[in-house]
């Protein structure tokens, strides 16, 4: 991303709806995150101007909290679950067919910026494993077949 | 506060509530192992080492952070506890690799030592390392974090000591590491290299780089760096005559704890530098030639008696240093006052607004002398005026951040960006050399709203009537644009002091503009309206240049002021210390440093001494000052190393540096410092007392010196300030010299118009400090640290002026001024203000002196050298 590209008076509004609190750092990179899907580093200059943080705090938080990515990533964010109880059940043919299908492997994005694979270790929802988050959205039960109609859901 | 009582071993223990287990513990002698806690910074709890067992509810607790309670019964050393300690070292051990026999930390290393203690060998776990690459490109540190314990005193040295924020914990568990942004290079980040966490890591995980050993030097010796103003108390760590580290001195009562800078910490290697001069020599035909002290003395001693009676005591000139220590000035001036009966003495410090400090010793009546800077964390606000302590004094910039970070409000006035924006609560930008109207517009401002101290104003001060009336007529208007200043950023200025005692911390930005003089007399207006002297914590921080510049004036090294600050004018005092010396003391003012070069050009300084300084890289227009100094008939040069001026010498005497001999040094606080020598002298150099006590002999003076302790029993004598103190305690305070008859008096505000700038140069350079060298650099340059790291000086810039130039990040630029002109590397700064640069002073080969005219400062005291009109284009040399 140039700098250009980035939309300057939002992420401004933003950092003053948290009244510039340096405490309030996360949900700052959660709301940019929210608008880009990940924290451009562009943005890193200006959080430290703006709110008198360090760069490796920022990065210490980015690094930190799986929610938060330095990277570009897709429109869709598929987190495949591998907690205990979704592992048992299969979570890693699940991985497996989505990144056959998607062309990447976990940890990349797919080079039309639509999804991101990840994993994350349970969600909360064990009894209906194995799970997929996409974005917010949960999704249970899954095997091979339902787990790519779950990607064309968001192809549309 | 409330009181508990516990046991401690068996042993009934009472303290205050709210102490740590760890403190009440140490406190009584017991030893705990601890791996991340330290003294001087906030209580982690990562290691675990530190547990202790209440025997009474059989909890285990992390002593460093668990407060104590009533009727704990403490058992430290149990044996279920040293169970648990050596289990929590074997599982540290089996993440770190077995590289002990070729770790540079060596015997420093604490984890070695406390695995030894607790008698953990082989851990017999599976050892699980987390392998990173050695990063060790740049010159200074080397981090190999595969043996990082993840003890965090790195990180919170770098957010809490220095506040310089470069490294913080990235990833989660076993992957984390301390770490910069995106994993970079430290170089890449805004490490300052200052070596704090070096200091402190327990491992071997960050190390020193180029030191000649590796393991403990052989003795340490309590010293004071040899570089800034803030006088850092420093360990110099000596194997077979040589200085091969130097860490923060392990007391704990010292100006910088357990901070230094890249200088203190890593330029110290210019001690062993080549380039010493180790024998005495004279020019024959050209050509220099050894000879020995006693044929030096003897043509040094004729020569100085000679030109004194053929042309009389104002043709001699004497230049002291402000890195030579305090026994060394009194001496030298007391050498050129009372044999050659001559004025002429200044030192270095002269070019970094040792005048103006003077001035203000007499403003305040010889009141508030020690300003400890660790004042400036109790103060109410901090008022930072055209100083740039991250790169001047980098400790003195420590104490800001540190006290910003714990919330007392910042202003930063200062034409361009600093490392301490990202602390201040308000930044003005103000137009260069336009702070006297910034300053006088606040305190009408105050005045305006009645936000002043009138009681305190009305006890202790004369003449404020005088100055309210000449505040009253100012136009807020006129200031607003004279300062580039927005009306309503002044106001919030105002506001942000009002009804608060200020620490005002004063920079070259203000000592070496035109009207310096006048704006620093605008700031002790403004600190008396305030009331905010009379608090130990707040006043006025001046940021000195040199290590021994107070001490320089302190002794008398100035053309105008007699040893303890009294004035060569005041007829009191130099019969005084005429009587004193048993000598005659001509009342002639004697030349200032840039009086004395100009005095050479016009061929009427006959004979100069220069001790440990170098006028021909340090002045502006250094063609100018080396024609001015071959015209001089005798020039004696007293150095360590073959400088500019010493080529220019008809006799060169090798000097001695701090680490070789004893003396003291006075730092910015006022802090008197006394330290013996460290290592043995290189040839025939001899410690510069030594060859003034010869001379002094030679030219006849009675007094016989033949230890620095003699010197130093004179000076406790003959100068109050100092006195018994400084002879009985390697550390003292200059003391205070209240003339009651002298109130602190306002003084009338002045108004200033600036100058008119020539036609045709659309850029104001700003000559400011770089943090790796020190003054025009003569000794940072001669460290290999320091030219290993350092490339071409970099000319700030907007990014606005360099694009309509069409000049990229790291083009090679040519600063043009009225003068000459200068090669640097181009940096864009983001945020940095248009038409103006930053060119950098005393980078190695690049000096910007020749960009500067010393006509510029025309009258006795060198100023107006801080800003200046020039062009910037994009150069096609390499
Ligand atoms: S690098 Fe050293 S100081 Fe920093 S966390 Fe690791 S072991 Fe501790
Ligand atoms: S050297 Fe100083 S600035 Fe750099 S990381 Fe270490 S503590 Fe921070
Ligand atoms: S701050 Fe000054 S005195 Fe302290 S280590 Fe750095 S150069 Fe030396
Ligand atoms: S293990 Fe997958 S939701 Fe808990
Ligand atoms: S010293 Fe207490 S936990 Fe490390």
């Amino acid at each position: 991303m140039k700098k250009t590209d980035i939309d300057w008076p939002k992420i401004t509004k933003i950092v003053q709806d948290y009244n510039s609190d340096p405490e309030c750092l996360l949900m700052i990179m959660q709301d940019i995150s929210d608008i880009y899907n990940y924290v451009p580093p562009e943005v890193i200059p200006v959080l430290v101007e703006k709110l008198g943080v360090s760069e490796s705090l920022i990065y210490s938080v980015a690094t930190f909290y799986k929610t938060i990515s330095l990277e570009p990533r897709g429109k869709y964010i598929i987190n495949v679950c591998t907690g205990t109880a979704c592992h048992v059940r299969g979570a890693e043919k699940i991985t497996h067919a989505l990144a056959e299908e998607l062309g990447i492997e976990e940890g990349q994005t797919t080079a039309d910026g639509m999804f991101t694979l990840d994993a994350v270790r349970c969600v909360g929802a064990c009894a209906s494993g194995p799970v997929a988050m996409v974005n917010h959205d949960t999704h249970g039960a899954l095997n091979r077949s339902s787990a790519l109609e779950m990607l064309d859901q968001y192809r549309k | 506060m409330r009181n508990v009582t516990l046991a401690v071993n068996g042993k009934t223990v009472r303290c205050s509530a709210g102490t740590s287990l760890l403190d009440v513990c140490t406190a009584q002698g017991i030893d705990i192992p601890t791996l991340c806690h330290h003294p001087q910074l906030k209580p982690f709890g990562a290691c675990r080492l530190c547990i202790v067992e209440d025997a009474k509810s059989g909890r285990i607790f992390a002593s460093c952070v668990t407060p104590v309670a009533q009727d704990m019964e403490i058992q430290t050393h149990s044996e279920r506890v040293v169970r648990h300690r050596r289990n929590i070292i074997r599982l540290i051990m089996a993440e770190h690799p077995e590289s002990c026999l070729v770790c540079s930390k060596g015997n420093h290393c604490d984890l070695r030592k406390i695995a030894a203690q607790l008698g953990v060998g082989q851990t017999g776990l599976y050892p699980m390392h987390n392998y990173q690459g050695i990063e060790q490109a740049n010159p200074f540190i080397i981090r190999d974090l595969t043996k990082c314990i993840l003890c965090g005193k790195c990180i919170r040295a770098d957010h809490e000591l220095v506040a310089a924020g470069a490294i913080d914990y990235n990833h989660r568990g076993f992957d984390a590491r301390p770490s910069t942004l995106f994993e970079q290079p430290l170089e890449k980040s805004e490490c300052t290299f200052c070596g704090t966490c070096v200091s402190l890591c327990p491992t071997g995980a960050l190390t020193m780089k180029n030191v000649r050993y590796v393991g403990a030097p052989q003795k340490e010796h309590e010293s004071v760096c040899g570089f800034c103003a803030a006088g850092c108390a420093v360990s110099l760590g000596v194997t077979d005559g040589q200085v091969v580290e130097v860490t923060p001195s392990p007391r704990t009562d010292t100006v910088n704890g357990v901070t230094l800078c890249v200088r203190g910490h890593f330029a110290h290697d210019f001690l062993k530098s080549e380039h010493r001069l180790t024998s005495p020599m004279v020019k024959k035909d050209g050509e220099w030639t050894e000879i020995s002290w006693t044929e030096a003395l003897e043509i040094l001693s004729q020569k100085l008696l000679s030109v004194k009676k053929e042309h009389g005591p104002r043709t001699i000139g004497f230049m002291g240093s402000s890195k030579c220590t305090n026994e060394e000035n009194y001496l030298f001036q007391k050498i050129a006052r009372s044999l050659l009966e001559t004025n002429n003495i200044d030192n270095g410090g002269h070019l970094f607004g040792l005048p103006l400090a003077a001035q203000l010793d007499k403003r305040l009546g010889g009141r508030f002398r020690a300003r400890p800077l660790k004042g400036l964390e109790q103060a109410e606000a901090i008022f930072v005026i055209g100083a740039n302590p991250g790169n001047s004094v980098p400790v003195a910039g420590y104490h800001i951040k540190r006290a910003a970070q714990n919330g007392t409000p910042l202003i930063v006035a200062d034409p361009l960006p600093t490392d301490l924006n990202r602390f201040a609560g308000l930044r003005l930008a103000v137009a260069p050399g336009r702070d006297l109207d910034m300053v006088n517009a606040i305190s009408a401002l105050l005045l305006e709203k009645k936000a002043y101290d009138a009681s305190y104003t009305a006890e202790n001060t004369t003449g404020f009537s005088f100055f309210r009336t000449g505040l009253s007529s100012i136009s807020f208007e006129r200031a607003s644009k004279t300062t580039g200043l927005k009306l309503d950023r002044l106001e919030q200025a105002a506001e942000m002091i009002a009804g608060k005692k200020i620490a005002f911390v004063i920079g070259q930005g203000v000592l070496q503009q035109p009207k310096g003089q006048e704006t620093l007399d605008a700031v002790v207006n403004l600190a008396l309206i305030t009331g905010s002297l009379e608090n130990g914590a707040s006043g006025i921080y001046i940021l000195h240049r040199e290590n021994n510049q107070l001490g320089a004036l302190d002794m008398g090294c100035a053309p105008d002021g007699l040893p303890g600050r009294s004035s060569l004018s005041d007829e009191k005092a130099r019969k005084t210390w005429a009587s004193a010396w048993g000598s005659k003391m001509s009342p002639d003012p004697g030349l200032s440093l840039v009086q004395m070069i100009r005095e050479a050009d016009k061929g009427n300084l006959k004979a100069l001494y220069i001790m440990g300084e170098n006028p021909a890289r340090s002045l502006p227009d250094p063609g100018f000052v080396k024609a001015a100094l071959e015209k001089v008939d005798f020039l004696a040069v007293q150095d360590i190393l073959m400088t500019e001026t010493a080529q220019l010498a008809d006799m060169i005497l090798p000097g001695a540096v701090f680490a070789e001999k004893a003396g003291s040094f006075t730092n910015m606080e006022g802090r008197v410092q006394s330290f013996d020598p460290a290592l043995p002298l290189p040839g025939a150099a001899r410690p510069d007392w030594e060859i003034l006590a010869m001379l002094a002999q030679k030219l006849g003076m009675d007094a016989r010196y033949s230890e620095v302790r003699d010197i130093q029993k004179e000076i406790a004598r003959l100068i109050p300030s100092y006195g018994e103190q400084y002879l009985a305690s390697p550390v003292s305070w200059v003391k205070d010299a209240i003339q009651e008859d002298q109130p602190m008096a306002f003084t009338t505000p002045v108004c200033w118009d600036g100058e008119k700038p020539p036609a045709g140069f659309d850029f104001t350079a700003i000559t400011g400090s770089v943090r790796l060298h020190l003054g025009s650099g003569t000794r940072t340059a001669q460290s290999s640290r320091i030219i290993a790291w350092d490339g071409r000086a970099s000319i700030e810039m907007s990014p606005t002026d360099a694009a309509s130039l069409g000049i990229e990040e790291g083009d090679a630029v040519r600063v043009v001024s009225q003068t000459g002109s200068m090669i640097g590397t181009a940096k864009l700064v983001f945020g940095f203000p248009e038409g103006l640069l930053r060119t950098p002073a005393g980078v190695a080969g690049h000096s910007l002196a020749g960009l500067l005219d010393i006509s510029r400062t025309p009258g006795a005291v060198y100023s107006g050298c801080k800003s200046f009109p020039v062009n910037v284009e994009k150069s096609n040399e390499t």
